[in-house]
């Protein structure tokens, strides 16, 4: 595997993408480590009285899971500077043993002041992606 | 009197420490998928993945729904954007304190945009990083 190399970084590289999968289990467990409890992460009845298509992950989860493109990448979790998203469409999480899959892409768009600037794309995969996280970004140190 | 821009500057008193824990740590990071080394029980010191800061500013939002002035619900609650800037990462041990901020709030006819933000700091001194969040909440009579 090959080691991250901080100088080399450059605007228009692209990270190696990411594959996730959430199942019903996962929010479970999200529900748990978060204290996050809103029961449209685990019910469907609740999350359709809210008119959601049944149980939704959680945002959170979302933004945290999808966060490992680029700590996968620049390997030091600590490197990151900021990280921000908007939530713009929910993860419907079917309640069989598949769950939901999201596609998660990541770019340098820009290098300055030993910072990198990172785009994120969060999608459901399909034949009509989804964007589920708009305006992502991330600011990673690049200092040597 | 429901919340509205004259609220924006108000902040709340600090929330009882919260002890960032190994195990926790080792609990969120399984939550996620997220296996880097520096999450995990073995690692010295053990750092908590970067949106585990949220969590522990979400404590925080109670001061906001216990505001009788502020006329907050959990329930008509959305969370549309969040951003987290990093000082240093959280790790095993630190006593956190998160201080909220109502930073901005814009009413419209049904709903009010509500910005927050959730400064961390360490009992020790440290300053840890600020978690800023995006609240839409929903007037209760345009649910009616």
């Amino acid at each position: 595997m090959s080691h991250f190399e901080p100088d080399t970084v450059r605007a228009g590289d692209q990270l190696p993408a990411l594959e996730l999968t959430v199942t019903r289990a996962d929010l479970i467990r999200y529900a748990g480590a978060s204290t996050d409890f809103n029961p449209i992460h685990w019910s469907d009845r609740h999350a359709r009285a809210l008119g959601l298509p049944g149980v939704v992950a959680h945002g959170m989860w979302t933004m945290g899971a999808a966060l490992r493109i680029v700590t996968d990448w620049c390997e030091d979790p600590a490197r990151l500077a900021d990280y921000s998203v908007r939530f713009v469409r929910p993860v419907p999480v079917p309640d069989d043993e598949e769950g939901a899959r999201l596609e998660v892409h990541a770019q340098v768009t820009a290098v300055e002041d030993g910072l990198a600037t990172l785009a994120l794309e969060v999608r459901i995969p399909g034949d009509k992606p989804v964007k589920v996280l708009g305006m992502a970004t991330a600011h990673v140190s690049v200092e040597a | 009197m429901p919340i509205g821009p004259e609220h924006e500057g108000r902040v709340y008193p600090p929330t009882r420490p919260y002890r960032v824990s190994r195990a926790k740590i080792a609990e969120f990071a399984a939550a996620l998928g997220d296996t880097n080394p520096r999450y995990c029980e073995d690692a010295e010191p053990v750092v908590a993945p970067p949106t585990f800061a949220a969590v522990i500013a979400a404590r925080a939002w109670q001061a906001l729904f216990d505001d009788p002035e502020l006329g907050l619900e959990l329930q008509r609650i959305v969370h549309a954007e969040q951003r987290l800037d990093i000082v240093r990462p959280l790790r095993e041990g630190d006593d956190v304190l998160a201080t909220l901020t109502i930073s901005k709030v814009r009413s419209r006819s049904t709903t009010d945009m509500v910005t927050i933000a959730v400064r961390l700091d360490a009992v020790a001194g440290d300053v840890l990083g600020t978690a800023t969040s995006l609240l839409i909440h929903t007037h209760p009579e345009a649910l009616a």
